[in-house]
């Protein structure tokens, strides 16, 4: 294995000799996601898978699941409304997945318009949007693939206005499972935005969650907040999946209590006993429609993919031909096209990374890498001491702007010498990433 | 497309030729006296991922993805200068992730020291360290080039000639799943299978036992490279058609419908045990001849004709299957350490006997 080892270490490409790291984005339970550009100029986004134990010294653990899905499936699949997998680099005890850049996201849409502009999404955007959003999905339905994780902070969009599905970190494929769905995941689907089958304890599903998940958005994009904004009961101590109560009232306060008439399946449902000891409430969408979508064809297309019975829900194939999407205005390749320059979000804010992970460390030469790996104290000890050093340069550079070349610009083509780079000096300016208050799976 | 094969990581990047094959195995062939060490090297490891794989609970189809991602990780290393217990091992706990049936790294570890320390294999270098493997699995990953998804003949046999496997558990190997026809075309899904298929009469009736060797029939092709060189869906179509030609009753159903049958049934007295029969040679004529097929049974011969795939391919998979077969009858793995000494004098000992992957190899297979 040594002669093995040696090869492949020598031989490997270093994230950082090709990839001149901008920034931090944002984090989540699977590791951090940066702001990179390459030789060429072309900007990307590099998720950062962090090692699964984060103790005081970083060792294998083994890939996750979920790193593993989204890896397997991002290399098979190829859409124009699907974020791209340019290459994934494993490196250091980590990984690094490089995708195509997105400016925007539709959680970051909605908190402009909400918050900045205070204005509804026109029309024109919000039908161009989702038509994309519908066109991904029906690519992942008809790969097999069910995504199980689709909301706004994961539809992503670039600048030039074309929708881009991410995350498909609980994505996995239908076909032919080995074990049912339910065996892997216990919980699948942000709470808001989770289909009614699955807070009722259905252990088989299928496409059509991913569905009911694009109404959800549809109607968060109409209304500029979520529709069914429920509190997740949490998991007991024994990992058991609670009765999801609240999520489901707020679902029946819109839509109106599920009959058996127009879903027979329920009754074989776990949680039925539960879901009968609810009151009962009217169907409201039609009025909830009125005042937000304010299109008889748009409230029809939210209506068939809130269908309750999952076997009678609009799927995205069908809901991609529906009559709103033939009305004016036209869904658009561009769903920016019709929207002033000034009226489209900002940029992402991107900050300097404050955990180290990321920051200037550099391959360290073979003999050293030991070294480094048995140290105590936390990961990367010669980027923090990097940090603290010279946190006035760092200040400095932040005060006078951008000056993202100072951090690895010299790194490129440069890999592995032992110098170590001073950290980037950006984006101190924005203090930290907005926090968002969503909900995640955990 | 994930379930697209014409689209697929596998079909673009990991079906090679001979050459590339043969090219692999140049650093390894110094270190053995025939190329057919090699090809038993390749019987042997199979057979202990295979022995691995039902330590720890899986289905077939993992352990075929983990022999896939074995054969791909040696298309670019050499056996002598890597360990593949550890390899394979790896592939094992990898498979397990990529089928969406996942085990824990502690357990692959102890089932793999457990099993490699017994006598036949001894080997007692296998890290009790969990961090080696999930070091080995990065290394793996990337060599794979990160393409997880591999596709497997299973499938297609169960598409092509199981009506209804959906409701009948017809064999413990074979899982009750969804039958899917996307293997076969670009852009064919489960939805639009039939269509596919033409007439409606797309599927070949086999009899349980008749599935069961097609099966195993599939399942033994691990053992060579076939995995590397021909689509899926051939080896399936292959496996179809030796069925036909050397399982018992199935051939027996069939009789009348084959102009030569005599011929045949002379020949098929070890149905049900593939590995075991010496093939006879086919008669070509016999494709010729479908007007005298039984009004009410579907004629295989017309059903193997009527498939959109190359049957001069079918043909030359079919022979690498037997010769496949005739090398595995040669081979044995219980070698006595008496028999083994000889042969490790008779080999040319190089000096690198201090690496110990090396050492090791040589020790069994020399």
């Amino acid at each position: 294995m040594r002669i093995y080892r040696a090869k492949r270490d020598a031989s490997h490409v270093y994230v950082k000799s090709k990839y001149n790291i901008l920034g931090f984005i944002s984090s989540g339970t699977y590791g951090r996601v940066y702001k990179a550009e390459d030789a060429s100029g072309n900007l990307h986004a590099i998720k950062k898978f962090k090692p699964d134990k984060e103790g005081d010294v970083v060792t294998y653990t083994g890939i996750s699941q979920s790193a593993i899905r989204e890896i397997a499936l991002n290399r098979e699949i190829s859409h124009e409304n699907i974020v791209s997998l340019k290459e994934v680099i494993l490196e250091d005890k980590s990984i690094y997945m490089v995708f195509d850049y997105a400016e925007h996201d539709f959680l970051q849409l909605i908190h402009h318009h909400s918050q900045t502009l205070r204005c509804t999404i026109s029309t024109a955007v919000l039908k161009s949007l989702t038509y994309q959003l519908l066109n991904g999905l029906v690519y992942l339905h008809s790969a097999h693939i069910l995504h199980r994780d689709l909301k706004p902070a994961n539809i992503l969009i670039t600048s030039n206005g074309q929708v881009k599905i991410g995350d498909l970190g609980l994505a996995r494929l239908s076909a032919q499972p080995l074990q049912p769905l339910f065996a892997g995941d216990k919980v699948v689907v942000t709470i808001w935005y989770r289909a009614p089958e699955l807070l009722l304890g259905a252990k088989h599903y299928n496409n059509s969650i991913d569905c009911w998940a694009v109404a959800c958005v549809l109607a968060e994009l109409a209304s500029l907040r979520p529709i069914f904004k429920g509190e997740e009961a949490k998991l007991d101590s024994k990992k058991n999946v609670p009765f999801q109560r609240d999520q489901l009232l707020k679902i029946f306060e819109v839509l109106g209590s599920p009959t058996e008439k127009d879903w027979p399946s329920v009754t074989h449902l776990p949680e039925y006993p539960s879901l009968k000891r609810l009151d009962p409430y009217p169907n409201r969408l039609y009025d909830w429609c009125q005042s937000r979508l304010r299109s008889q064809a748009g409230y029809d297309l939210l209506r068939m993919l809130f269908i309750y019975d999952p076997d009678r829900r609009l799927s995205a194939r069908e809901a991609l031909v529906h009559p709103w999407f033939l009305e004016d205005p036209l869904p658009k390749a561009n769903a920016f096209a019709s929207v002033a320059s000034n009226q489209i979000p900002p940029h992402r804010r991107i900050t300097q990374d404050d955990a180290p992970s990321m920051s200037m460390t550099i391959p360290l030469q073979p003999g050293q890498s030991g070294n480094a790996a048995n140290a105590p104290g936390p990961p990367f000890p010669q980027s923090q001491q990097v940090l603290s050093g010279s946190s006035q340069q760092a200040q400095a550079q932040a005060k006078s702007g951008h000056s993202h070349h100072t951090g690895t610009s010299g790194s490129l083509g440069d890999a592995g010498g032992p110098t170590v780079y001073g950290p980037q000096g950006h984006g101190q300016v924005h203090g930290t990433t907005k926090l968002r208050k969503k909900p995640r799976l955990g | 497309m994930a379930t697209d094969f014409w689209a697929s990581s596998h079909y673009k990047r990991w079906i090679v030729d001979r050459a590339t094959l043969k090219q692999a195995r140049a650093d390894d062939l110094v270190y053995v006296s025939e190329p057919e060490c090699l090809e038993f090297l390749a019987i042997y490891f199979a057979n202990i991922i295979s022995k691995l794989g039902k330590k720890l609970g899986f289905r077939q189809r993992v352990i075929a993805t983990a022999t896939v991602f074995f054969r791909r990780f040696y298309l670019k290393n050499s056996y002598c200068e890597t360990d593949p217990y550890l390899v394979l091992s790896a592939c094992c706990y990898v498979a397990a992730k990529a089928e969406e049936s996942p085990v824990h790294i502690k357990n692959v570890v102890a089932e793999s020291r457990a099993l490699f320390s017994q006598e036949q294999y001894n080997v007692k270098h296998f890290p009790s360290d969990n961090s080696k493997l999930a070091e080995m699995e990065f290394y793996l990953v990337d060599d794979l080039e990160c393409d997880l998804i591999v596709f497997h003949p299973y499938r297609t046999l169960l598409a092509l000639c199981n009506k209804d496997f959906g409701n009948s558990n017809s064999s413990s190997d074979s899982p009750a799943e969804e039958a899917e026809a996307g293997e076969l075309g670009t852009g064919i899904g489960a939805d639009d299978g039939p269509r596919y298929w033409g007439t409606g009469q797309g599927q070949l009736e086999l009899s349980e036992g008749g599935l069961q060797t097609a099966w195993f029939i599939i399942n033994d092709t691990y053992r060579s490279e076939l995995c590397l060189i021909y689509p899926p869906h051939l080896i399936a179509v292959t496996a179809i058609y030796l069925t036909l030609v050397l399982h018992t009753p199935t051939q027996n159903s069939i009789a009348h419908l084959l102009p030569y049958s005599p011929a045949f049934n002379s020949d098929s007295s070890n149905s049900g045990e593939p590995s075991q029969t010496t093939p006879h040679p086919r008669r070509s004529s016999r494709t010729s001849d479908s007007s005298s097929k039984h009004a009410n049974q579907q004629d295989p011969i017309d059903f193997l004709a009527n498939l959109n795939v190359s049957l001069s391919a079918i043909a030359t998979i079919a022979q690498e299957i037997i010769s496949m077969y005739s090398l595995w009858n040669r081979y044995r793995e219980d070698v006595t350490a008496e028999e083994m000494r000889n042969m490790n004098a008779n080999a040319n000992m190089e000096p690198e006997k201090s690496s110990p992957e090396r050492f090791c190899i040589r020790r069994h297979y020399l």
